[in-house]
């Protein structure tokens, strides 16, 4: 299976679109620091400007006239991120990652429609993105704290992605993914197409999968592991303690009903062959007891 | 944000469907008899609790609204009252749209027996109202219905309702009951709306305002730990592991991204409410927040609030190394991980607990 986090050659060409805003300057920095290839931007109307050294251009089309694109990382705000994800899938860019926050969940239902006809895969919105621990960061994971090794971690939530990983590098166990799925309620891709990622890399050797109350998917992922991954999992489900029927900070997070709880997800994961965790500390615990 | 009944039926009449003729409050003197007065909350439930009482005589209406006024319902007051003529109910159905996490599409979902008891209901029927067209739904809800003299009135309620969530920019609407009145007219008897904040930018939104802060929510009002986490999913872990600890959370609080000096003073100012505070956990992960922030934010906070209890800082990730160098500066001591802050944390609140 061709892994879209290595590109057509090996290393991967990134594009930022939204690459001149705060985040995007900001982030451009980081990412270049922590060596991913990054061959240009965009932000409408400031094509020939320079961020960090990387050429600026007002549209995908005017970057792939020299150069292909493999992965656009997203910073563009919110109100303009439907036109640049749809802009990213009409360009044919095989992995789109869209790190911005608060887009209407209506302009992300029109981009999932369109992303059922087209050879695009979306990784967010509202998400940190991926990192690859000395290859690439795509997006905003913060590469101090990760270490390169055979793990591969997959969460619903930012912080606790970083949390995870910097818990792992602490204890000298490694990650060859850091993936952030995102915690909107219309996201990309879903724990099922990272848990195939993992399970058919190499390179992996155990897989960490961080989920939290509300929604189904935990539950799906814990039935997709059933018949399709053979590979060990550890998982967390955050929420034990959350009272019923409250939004706890993102969208995704309310706990709707007693299957949507921690604790039955948990056991969801575990009857699925899962090694599971009651919090963080203790996950990362059961990992290294393994190495 | 959720909006209150009288608000949500503004936009259901906008976009073509029939509610109950009726007005919002303002000198109860002008109002006819039979009324039913509806007390404005931002809470199910109201039936139940007295949020909804019908009035024959003109004399009583006044003193009816005063008293509706001063009713509290679940923690909420109202500030407007909506008065509506009584409808003769012949049958109440229930009817919904929602978007569905999982088939990443609007959902219509109905329900034969609409009313206040429709939540015990468990055999909903569902359909994608993003597959079918509102011709279609409406004739499949008639027959669900078994209302089949209604079919045009559903296919047409079905492409109104649709246009109201689209254009509104809806997440949720919820008309229950929907009611068939003796005249065999459908009617909105009452309706749940919830629009998305994050589509604010494109419309003129001019509602109540409700209290939200859906990051804070207290979890034990006697706890003895505060806890300050960003992001949802490290806040719930934080608390996760403050249980694990044996130490007693008091609230989940998420700062979220771009945590700066105002969120976090709003957020100290509302944690040292809690009477049994001994400590405040922070863990802060940083990605798009940036640590310095944070950092500044903590000292000023520390400066402007003297009975703050101790803190446990957990702070990581972008701009750490400035983070640090604020805060060393103050004497404040920044925790390697979560397990140490909880361990020093568990260290403090026992002593209390002892003395």
């Amino acid at each position: 299976m061709h892994n879209m986090f290595e590109g057509k050659n090996g290393t991967p060409n990134v594009i930022v679109q939204g690459i001149t805003g705060a985040h995007g300057s900001f982030q451009t920095k980081a990412m270049l620091a922590a060596g991913t290839n990054i061959i240009a931007g965009t932000t409408p109307g400031k094509a020939g400007q320079t961020v960090e050294g990387v050429p600026v251009y007002d549209a995908i089309k005017d970057i792939q006239a020299e150069h292909t694109v493999d992965i656009s990382v997203i910073f563009v705000p919110a109100r303009f991120a439907k036109g640049a994800i749809l802009e990213a899938i009409q360009a044919n860019v095989a992995l789109i990652i869209c790190i911005t926050e608060g887009i209407p969940v209506h302009d992300m239902l029109a981009v999932n429609e369109r992303l059922k006809t087209s050879g695009s895969v979306l990784l967010g919105p509202n998400s940190p993105g991926a990192l690859l621990p000395g290859v690439a960061k795509l997006g905003i994971i913060p590469a101090a704290m990760s270490l390169p090794g055979s793990t591969a971690i997959v969460s619903r939530s930012g912080t606790l992605t970083y949390e995870t990983m910097a818990g792992l590098s602490e204890k000298g166990i490694g990650q060859k993914y850091v993936i952030g799925i995102g915690g909107d309620m219309i996201h990309g891709m879903g724990y099922k197409e990272c848990l195939d990622l993992f399970e058919n890399d190499t390179d992996v050797d155990t897989i960490v999968l961080i989920g939290e109350i509300g929604g189904q998917d935990e539950i799906e992922a814990a039935a997709y592991m059933q018949t399709h991954i053979t590979k060990p999992v550890f998982a967390y489900v955050a929420g034990h303690h959350a009272p019923a029927g409250v939004q706890l900070g993102h969208a995704g997070a309310i706990l709707g009903s007693d299957q949507e709880s921690a604790g039955n997800k948990t056991n969801a994961l575990k009857e699925a062959g899962a090694t599971t965790a009651g919090s963080i500390t203790e996950l990362i615990e059961l990992i290294a007891h393994t190495r | 944000m959720k909006l209150l009944e009288y608000e949500a039926k503004i936009l259901l009449a906008k976009s073509n469907i029939a509610i109950p003729s009726g007005t919002v409050v303002t000198d109860p003197s002008l109002l006819n008899v039979p009324v039913v007065l509806k007390s404005q909350v931002p809470i199910g439930g109201r039936g139940k609790t007295g949020g909804i009482i019908i009035v024959d005589n003109k004399a009583d209406v006044a003193s009816t609204v005063e008293k509706l006024l001063r009713l509290d319902i679940k923690g909420f007051t109202p500030r407007t009252i909506l008065a509506e003529d009584k409808l003769s109910i012949k049958r109440e159905l229930y009817i919904s749209l929602l978007i569905d996490r999982q088939s990443a599409a609007i959902q219509l979902i109905a329900h034969k027996n609409g009313g206040v008891e429709v939540e015990e209901n468990t055999d909903f029927k569902t359909w994608n109202a993003n597959e079918q067209p509102a011709g279609v739904l409406g004739q499949e809800l008639a027959d669900y219905y078994e209302l089949p003299e209604q079919t045009f009135a559903l296919q047409d309620l079905v492409e109104n309702l649709k246009a109201c969530f689209v254009q509104n920019d809806a997440t949720l609407i919820e008309i229950n009951p929907l009611i068939i009145t003796a005249d065999n007219e459908l009617i909105a008897g009452d309706c749940k709306m919830t629009l998305d904040d994050a589509a604010a930018f494109r419309h003129e939104w001019h509602f109540e305002e409700k209290p939200a802060e859906a990051n804070f929510v207290t979890i034990d009002p006697n706890g003895t730990t505060a806890t300050i986490a960003n992001g949802a999913g490290l806040a719930m872990a934080t608390v996760d592991a403050a249980f694990d600890a044996g130490l007693a959370p008091a609230n989940f609080l998420d700062i979220g991204g771009g945590a700066n000096e105002e969120t976090l003073l709003r957020a100290f100012h509302r944690i040292v409410e809690y009477e049994n505070l001994q400590a405040i956990i922070i863990n802060i992960f940083a990605g798009i927040t940036r640590a310095d922030e944070v950092a500044r934010a903590i000292v000023s906070a520390k400066a402007k609030i003297t009975d703050l209890p101790p803190l446990f800082i957990r702070l990581a990730g972008t701009n750490y190394e400035a983070a640090s160098d604020i805060l060393t500066k103050e004497g404040i001591i920044i925790m390697p991980n979560l397990s140490a802050c909880l361990e020093a944390a568990q260290k403090v609140v026992k002593k209390v607990a002892h003395a």
